[in-house]
């Protein structure tokens, strides 16, 4: 019986590709039009319940809650390798448009330091939809008011999540910036960064918009600048650090969306309309934004394109600074 | 007094039908992930995230802390019935777990775990009411230079553990601290004895090395005596737990309770380490340590009542600061967002309904979890009256599963396989396998606060002895090993007698 059943679908499925293959075939020009004929796979190259879980999950819930699509988006978590396993699976669908990635710091991250097979060149980006700044705070204890004061200090330590991480960048660069040293000390999690921060262990941090917002509120911490370009709307009384004078330290991670490689232009701007009015919806300000502090903009494919590039030469720079790589 | 009359309205808003309802649900999800080896309290808050994000409020965060606490008394069944860990903080339940229940003691080790989460969790509940604030701060005193010298001062206690030859007790340490480096270096970054192969790179989860390592082993070793005749034998009466074990046991339960829950407060140290410290503490004052190991209440005692107060005591730096400390509390963090809560220090101001009405929904679920696991014990510990060619089967494809659940991974199936060849090598060559398992958990936790204590001093080792904490610790542990080496040159015994045994 269970070999009838087998033996059924086996049918039926190759039945169904035959057909497929023959539409394709037929309409190979407007293929577009159908787009998109089956269910979308989003792959999350990270846990259940993290940040990159979060963000996919959410953006998914949006584009469902307001049915921009016709079929449904199935988010499945492959983990591991750092991200190298989930990436590798979506890189692996090359030209096939029925498979998403939200993009991370691993996503760059891992590839330059030879630890997966795939890197941003195997993707093809769609849009982002919100840029997350970075916060850089001392505890409020601290003698530090101002962004220059720190400048009376020649040596700091921050605390960052690995080595390679927008919080070690960013210490590389206001280091820089300002002529002072600030020493990445690489913890395990964000938790453990707060907590050598708040414990007087590191004397430095560059948080996400919602960790510093949950101590600034209680009063522990001091912001004193902002990595974004302008003020966020979330933090208008926090200066950027180009007010500030250091034009240089502008550093945002976009949240956007990736497909594999070589997928059809009218796929790309078919998410691109998609994307667009996911950004610019009540819901996603109220699921996402709101909630995480983030900073709503949405950035078309091209420019998404700049940014995937800038951000991995910016870390591929660290790293040969770091003598990681050569 | 006033933090009680609080509770008690946080208890009583509990009782709601609704909330009580999904406490219960989170709790039971919790016992059956517990028991399923490989997956743990991490991997089922998770996994009961998006549902729980559902119910909304309290309610939600009712059902996640079920799930948590309640993995910490499903992870004992298995580690005690099969010697198989249900989850990471339950292998220390193995040692002395285990023996009970080939001895035909499985009902008493059962209702000992049972009790001794009871009152591990009851003495949790109430540090994490009573202490959070000052504790919190205990916490964040915390740095790399002090939790490296705690992890000194746990291995210098965990020296007990070796087994009766030290020199092989060593190397297994070692081959666990190797093991420990397998992944992206914390530090730097780079691979390290990964083979290239990208599976490696997230490092040796503990939990599947440890159900590998002490339950397929366990299962691959039996083979060779009778498959057809059932574990043991049974009478019912051994089926029963005995209240008078909680009497007996009271010591431990009360020590692992406080140590747990110290240990467990410290950010990126967790159950695991809490567990094995209680146990090498128990071990270690008792007058009879070389019973240790062969099957008594007071090993299932230790460690069971350390993993429950751990919980909570982990619990605390997110409740009161915002700061979750391990993966667990990560997630439930996660959940605190979803439902649309900022956690952090702000929410004991700002929603002070929702945080008693929260830790009151936990005190009821520790209760119902006493009587739900009660209830299950004699049943439970029946399991065992199936013959092994029936029962191990079924057992070994429970293992695979629940391995497999944990990344939908089947690298992890061959690595678990992989470890229980490994574990009956050293079976056969007489290595004991816990001295590995302390090496790959403690062994990255003192590696990586070294190396970040010696970032922020930039090379100078006088940090270590500058600071009055972790000063503190190195003196004790230069003394737990002096001690007997003292006592045994004034032609005393090894290990000092305690009155803290029973």
């Amino acid at each position: 019986m269970t070999y009838g059943l087998c033996n059924l679908i086996g049918r039926g499925r190759v039945a169904g590709l035959g057909l497929l293959a023959a539409a394709a075939l037929a309409v190979t020009p407007a293929a577009a039009a159908d787009y998109p004929e089956r269910d979308i796979t989003m792959i999350i190259p990270f846990g259940a319940g993290g940040g990159s879980d979060t963000l996919a999950r959410t953006i998914a819930g949006v584009i469902e809650e307001m049915k921009l699509i016709p079929v449904k988006i199935l988010p499945e978590n492959r983990t591991g390798g750092s991200g190298a396993i989930g990436y590798s699976a979506v890189a692996k669908e090359k030209g096939n448009p029925h498979y998403l990635a939200t993009v991370s710091v691993s996503f760059f991250t891992t590839p330059l330091l030879g630890g997966s097979p795939v890197s941003y060149k195997d993707f093809t980006p769609l849009a982002a939809i919100a840029q997350s700044p970075y916060i850089m705070v001392v505890p409020s204890s601290s003698e530090y008011q101002k962004l220059d004061d720190l400048k009376k200090t020649p040596r700091f330590t921050t605390g960052t999540t690995g080595v390679v991480s927008d919080a070690a960048l960013l210490a590389k660069m206001t280091s820089n910036a300002l002529g002072i040293q600030i020493d990445s000390v690489p913890f395990d999690g964000e938790g453990e960064v707060m907590a050598a921060l708040l414990g007087g262990h590191v004397n430095v941090g560059f948080l996400n918009p919602s960790e510093a917002m949950t101590q600034m509120t209680a009063g522990k911490l001091r912001p004193l600048a902002i990595t974004s370009a302008e003020r966020s709307p979330a933090f208008p009384d926090i200066p950027t650090f180009k007010e500030l004078g250091y034009g240089d330290i502008v550093h945002t991670q976009l949240r956007g969306l990736v497909m594999p490689a070589d997928v059809p232009q009218e796929v790309v701007t078919y998410w691109e309309g998609v994307l667009e009015k996911v950004a610019t919806s009540e819901q996603w300000k109220k699921q996402y934004i709101d909630r995480f502090y983030d900073v709503p903009d949405y950035v078309d494919a091209e420019g998404f394109k700049d940014v995937l590039e800038r951000t991995n030469a910016r870390y591929e720079t660290m790293m040969k600074d770091l003598g990681l790589i050569q | 007094m006033e933090t009680l009359a609080l509770l008690w309205d946080g208890i009583l808003a509990a009782t709601d039908p609704g909330i009580f309802a999904c406490t219960i649900l989170g709790a039971v999800v919790g016992l059956l992930i517990g028991a399923l080896p490989g997956l743990g309290p991490t991997a089922g808050v998770a996994i009961m995230l998006p549902v729980a994000a559902g119910f909304g409020g309290v309610a939600a965060i009712a059902c996640l802390g079920g799930v948590y606490y309640g993995s910490m008394f499903g992870g004992a069944i298995t580690s005690i019935l099969l010697g198989i860990p249900g989850d990471a903080p339950s292998v220390m339940t193995v040692l002395d777990g285990y023996p009970m229940a080939q001895k035909g003691e499985a009902g008493r080790a059962l209702g000992t775990s049972v009790f001794a989460s009871f009152v591990g969790g009851l003495l949790g509940i109430a540090g994490l009411v009573a202490l959070s604030v000052p504790v919190s701060g205990y916490a964040l005193a915390f740095g790399p230079t002090e939790m490296t010298a705690m992890m000194c001062f746990a291995l210098s206690l965990l020296s007990v553990l070796g087994g009766r030859n030290v020199f092989k007790g060593f190397v297994a340490l070692a081959l666990g601290f190797w093991l420990g480096m397998v992944g992206l270096d914390p530090i730097s970054a780079l691979p390290r004895y990964t083979a290239g192969s990208m599976n490696l790179f997230d490092g040796l989860d503990f939990s599947i090395v440890a159900v590998g390592l002490f339950g397929l082993a366990a299962i691959f070793m039996s083979l060779e005596v009778n498959v057809d005749k059932p574990v043991a034998k049974y009478t019912f009466a051994s089926l029963l737990p005995r209240i008078s074990d909680a009497v007996r046991t009271r010591w431990q339960l009360l020590q692992g309770s406080v140590l747990g829950f110290f240990v467990g407060v410290l950010p990126g140290v967790g159950a695991s380490a809490a567990t094995m410290l209680s146990y090498a503490l128990a071990k270690r004052i008792s007058a009879t340590p070389e019973k240790y190991g062969t099957g008594i209440v007071e090993g299932v005692a230790a460690p069971e009542a350390a993993n429950n107060s751990a919980s909570y005591g982990a619990m605390i730096p997110l409740f009161t600061l915002g700061i979750p400390g391990s993966a667990t509390t990560a997630v439930m963090m996660g959940g605190l967002i979803m439902i649309g809560l900022q956690p952090g220090p702000m929410l004991f101001t700002e929603n002070p309904e929702f945080v008693w009405s929260v830790f009151g929904s936990f005190a009821l679920g520790n209760l119902a979890l006493v009587f739900l696991t009660l209830l299950l014990t004699p049943l439970l510990a029946a399991a065992l009256f199936i013959p092994t060619a029936y029962l191990y089967p079924i057992v070994i494809a429970i293992v695979v599963y629940g391995v497999f659940a944990i990344d939908n991974s089947a690298f992890n199936v061959m690595l678990t396989i992989v470890a229980g060849g490994a574990g009956i090598i050293l079976a056969r060559l007489d290595y004991p396998a816990v001295p590995l398992i302390l090496g790959l958990v403690l062994g990255p936790l003192l590696e990586r606060n070294i190396r970040r204590t010696l970032i922020q001093s930039q090379g100078d080792l006088l940090v270590f002895i500058e600071r009055p904490i972790a000063l503190g610790l190195f003196i004790a542990t230069l003394l737990v090993l002096l001690i007997p080496l003292f006592l045994k040159l004034m032609g005393r015994k090894m290990i000092a007698a305690d009155e803290a045994e029973v």
